[in-house]
């Protein structure tokens, strides 16, 4: 037969993409009966967190959690408003198409748009407390957050991602707002755990998102829900919370010290 | 050599409020003063009274025109009643986004400083040139040529000699720039 070389021709042998995907299922299988046994609860996962890498931004932050979320927040300072009134901070969250594991239900559904509204308004109550708003009257500071990765835990790394952005930024803040995620599994006497997973948070029975501003030692927000027992499991889980949310803050407190020395070592052009 | 500059973060507490006063970038609760930015702290001794601590982030200052500061601005439209600027220079440090600004014709005064509200009701920054320092500084004529003052109120121009009515400002010396 003649060759046609107006069609692209494909490989002469192929074989089921099945053999392949055969793996990835039975990785999932031995996590769902090995993960729930194995994980401390009290662990925290390996934090990177990094302040001042955007040029476009006046400040911006990356928080990488070990499980595999990754996200980018970007600020800007006060820019002039035409309402009367105090300084008002906008938030905006955006999942990248990819973040997520798997096919997404429809691309740009009324869900996904909802649950990003949500998640910004989420966020703009955990920030307000620590901005100081008084100080820029008739002010609009923005602040937008994107999820690269979600891993689990997402709205509170991008809690800890906007606090690092907006002091890297310049604006005047009373605290940095660092952002704790826990979990607990639908088994009867399960216990409260930190950081989850993204497998183990779907599976969830309840969640809970916790920020803290730790020199002032104050809670800032506290979101989530579901079915997680008697209260008194509710106040240790927030507890443990708040012990979480105070490891992490030396790393985010490094991360923005060094972001200030580059910053004045390397005048900006 | 200078000594290592010390570096903070917002919320990081610096020292008692008996032991110095709060500058900028700082906030005072239950008598400590903490870090308001993420920058290099600076203290300054004063004579007779305690030193002042403050924070500094010496790249860019996001400044705000606050009440009662000098302003330079560039009038973008003018009505019969008032005229509309940019506010482009807060003191000699420029801004990095330009605020916008009324000034009210009765504002136009030779002397009465009035009060200038940051106004609750208005959305705007109002303005006045009532002093003699403040007005007008450089102006075009119709012909497109800058103006040469000539009083307090009139400012003429070099070709056509047409003269036209400013409310001319006496810049102070040190502002001015050869």
């Amino acid at each position: 037969m003649p060759l046609d070389h107006r069609r692209l021709r494909g490989p002469e042998e192929s074989q089921p993409p099945a053999l392949w995907a055969a793996a990835a299922a039975e990785d999932e299988e031995d996590e769902k009966g090995a993960g729930a046994a194995a994980r401390d609860p009290c662990a925290l996962r390996p934090l990177f967190a990094r302040a001042g890498l955007l040029s476009q931004a006046q400040g911006s932050a990356y928080v990488e959690l070990g499980s595999g979320t990754k996200v980018l927040c970007a600020a800007w300072g006060p820019r002039e408003a035409a309402e009367p009134g105090p300084g008002r901070l906008i938030c905006e969250f955006r999942r990248a198409p990819f973040a997520g594991r798997g096919a997404r239900g429809r691309p740009g559904a009324a869900a996904e748009r909802e649950a990003e509204r949500e998640a910004a308004a989420a966020l703009r109550e955990a920030l307000e407390p620590a901005v100081r708003l008084g100080r820029y009257p008739r002010a609009r500071l923005a602040v937008s957050a994107l999820l690269l990765q979600d891993g689990g835990s997402a709205l509170a790394a991008a809690v800890s991602a906007a606090a690092l952005a907006l002091a890297d930024a310049g604006v005047e803040m009373y605290d940095l707002a660092v952002g704790c995620a826990l979990c607990r599994p639908p088994a009867p006497a399960a216990s409260w755990m930190l950081q989850p997973a993204e497998p183990e948070e779907r599976r969830a029975a309840a969640r809970l998102t916790l920020a803290l501003l730790p020199a002032l030692n104050q809670v800032s927000a506290v979101l989530g829900g579901g079915r997680g027992g008697p209260p008194e499991d509710w106040a240790q889980a927030l507890r443990l919370g708040l012990d979480g949310c105070h490891r992490q803050y030396p790393v985010l407190r490094q991360s923005l010290l060094r972001a200030a020395q580059r910053r004045r070592s390397t005048p900006p052009s | 050599m200078a000594p290592p500059a010390r570096y903070c973060v917002p919320g990081e507490r610096l020292c008692s409020t008996e032991e110095a006063t709060a500058g900028s970038g700082t906030y005072t609760r239950h008598g400590f003063i903490f870090s308001s930015l993420a920058g290099c702290l600076e203290r300054k001794n004063e004579d007779n009274e305690l030193p002042v601590v403050s924070v500094v982030r010496d790249s860019e200052s996001q400044l705000l025109p606050n009440v009662g500061a000098v302003v330079t601005c560039k009038v973008c439209s003018i009505n019969s009643r008032f005229a509309k600027v940019h506010i482009l220079y807060v003191g000699s440090t420029p801004l990095k986004s330009t605020f916008r600004g009324t000034i009210r014709k009765e504002d136009i005064r030779a002397t009465e400083k009035d009060k200038i509200s940051l106004g609750d009701a208005q959305s705007n920054y109002l303005l006045s040139t009532a002093e003699n320092e403040l007005g007008v500084v450089v102006a075009r004529s119709e012909a497109g040529v800058q103006m040469v003052p000539i009083s307090w109120c009139e400012m003429q121009c070099p070709r056509t000699h047409t003269k036209e009515f400013r409310k001319v400002a006496r810049v102070q010396p040190q502002f001015l720039q050869t």
